[in-house]
């Protein structure tokens, strides 16, 4: 799942969670130009495939703003 | 003396002692007086109402072949004329707790008031607790006298036309229903007490009784992303351009499934967002900020991904209730599995 209210998304139990950019534009940004707002939200979907490659015990965060740290971090 | 309240009970083959699992198919019959657990009944009513007959009917019957148990039912009671009409207790036995779920909604149809008892995780409980009376019972018979004394406490308020008090006090499951009612003290009381009663470690209830969310087994991870098919679900509110559907924008009871066989990418001009929770007009702009298509035709064209799935589903994820929306997304999930896909984005604004 991917969603900007990303703790909501875990306390509600989804077990593999990506971190969106905004409510209103979860997957990209378009201040950012349209470039960087595409690689923006290549990097988002990027790890959310990537999410679905891994195995998870419960809710998992997995965040596409840590870039150079690909740990996921546990709910709890 | 008042004269006695009259009982019908209904119960399944088993407790009446025709048999298991061999006699589950055994249609409808009504029998004088109580039968099987239909003693301890009797006992814990006391004097205050008798039971003047027992419907039987298999578990496999009436789950099976509704259309012609329940007008059976329904006729038998008629003929019994009862003042309430009990069924179960059904415990954990899920045929049966759907049959007594059943049974109790063909009463209330014929204007019997009704009330069962089984256990909270029988599936007779989900499917009928919004119209059905049902208290809650023990995993198996060996509860079967609390549960027999809880209904006689039922069968004599209903039995009586007493308007049952909310489910908290009741005992009942609860049926989902607000009621207004005056708890005697103004909110901001009760609030501060239950508030010290914490600091202080005191017990309390609270009136907002907390329901944990499901928690669902993880999938198996996708073992080779580039040879796998990979859905689209988003609870955005994306719609067709102009909204062709009449998806609602708020509370959705309905979900939209869209072919995008033929799309590279979402356009402004052929899709927009009708969701009442955010602004959507940034989405308006670039519908693939809530359903991701520009981005997987991309890794799709790179091998990154096998492919995309041709079906994505979309509806608005705002003011639903959770059984609601549990519904909508089994819907979807069983569609998702049926297509075989191996992963799935679920963006959810």
């Amino acid at each position: 799942m991917i969603s900007a209210i990303y703790t909501f998304a875990m306390t509600t139990g989804a077990n593999r969670v990506v971190r969106g950019a905004r409510i209103e534009h979860v997957c990209g940004d378009p201040s950012l130009g349209s470039e960087k707002d595409y690689a923006y939200g290549m990097r988002i979907v990027g790890t959310a495939l990537q999410a679905l490659t891994v195995a998870v015990p419960g809710p998992t965060l997995f965040d596409p703003q840590a870039e150079e740290t690909p740990e996921a971090v546990h709910a709890s | 003396m008042t004269t006695p309240l009259r009982v019908a009970h209904y119960v399944n083959q088993f407790f009446a002692g025709m048999g298991g699992e061999e006699r589950a198919d055994v249609g409808v019959s009504v029998r004088e007086g109580p039968v099987g657990p239909g003693r301890a009944l009797q006992a814990a009513l006391g004097e205050s109402a008798r039971i003047v007959g027992t419907i039987v009917c298999g578990d496999n019957f009436i789950n099976e072949s509704p259309a012609a148990a329940l007008p059976a039912v329904t006729a038998g009671l008629r003929e019994l004329a009862p003042d309430v009409v009990v069924a179960g207790p059904a415990f954990g036995s899920g045929r049966y707790g759907l049959a007594c779920g059943m049974v109790c909604r063909a009463a209330r149809e014929a204007e019997f008031p009704a009330v069962t008892a089984m256990h909270p995780d029988n599936p007779g409980v989900a499917a009928f607790r919004r119209e059905v009376i049902i208290l809650p019972a023990g995993e198996s018979a060996t509860s079967m006298q609390p549960a027999m004394e809880g209904l006689a406490r039922l069968v004599l308020k209903l039995g009586r036309g007493e308007a049952l008090g909310p489910a908290e006090i009741e005992g009942y499951v609860s049926q989902g229903a607000r009621r207004v009612w005056d708890r005697g003290r103004p909110g901001y009381q009760r609030a501060l007490d239950m508030l010290l009663a914490k600091l202080h470690d005191r017990p309390f209830v609270s009136e907002v009784p907390f329901r944990a969310p499901d928690r669902v087994t993880p999938a198996a991870p996708v073992a080779d992303l580039s040879r796998a098919t990979i859905a689209m679900v988003t609870t955005g509110g994306l719609v067709r351009k102009g909204n062709p559907d009449r998806q609602v924008a708020a509370n959705a009871t309905r979900y939209h499934r869209h072919s995008v066989r033929d799309l590279e990418a979402l356009t402004p001009e052929g899709w927009e967002a009708y969701h009442a929770g955010y602004f959507n007009h940034i989405v308006n702009r670039n519908p693939n900020y809530i359903l991701p298509l520009s981005f997987l035709r991309d890794l799709e064209a790179k091998g990154r991904i096998g492919r995309v799935h041709e079906w994505m589903y979309a509806l608005p994820g705002v003011s639903t209730p959770v059984a609601m929306a549990r519904e909508l997304g089994r819907g979807i999930g069983e569609d998702l599995r049926e297509a075989r896909v191996d992963g799935v984005l679920l963006v959810a604004t």
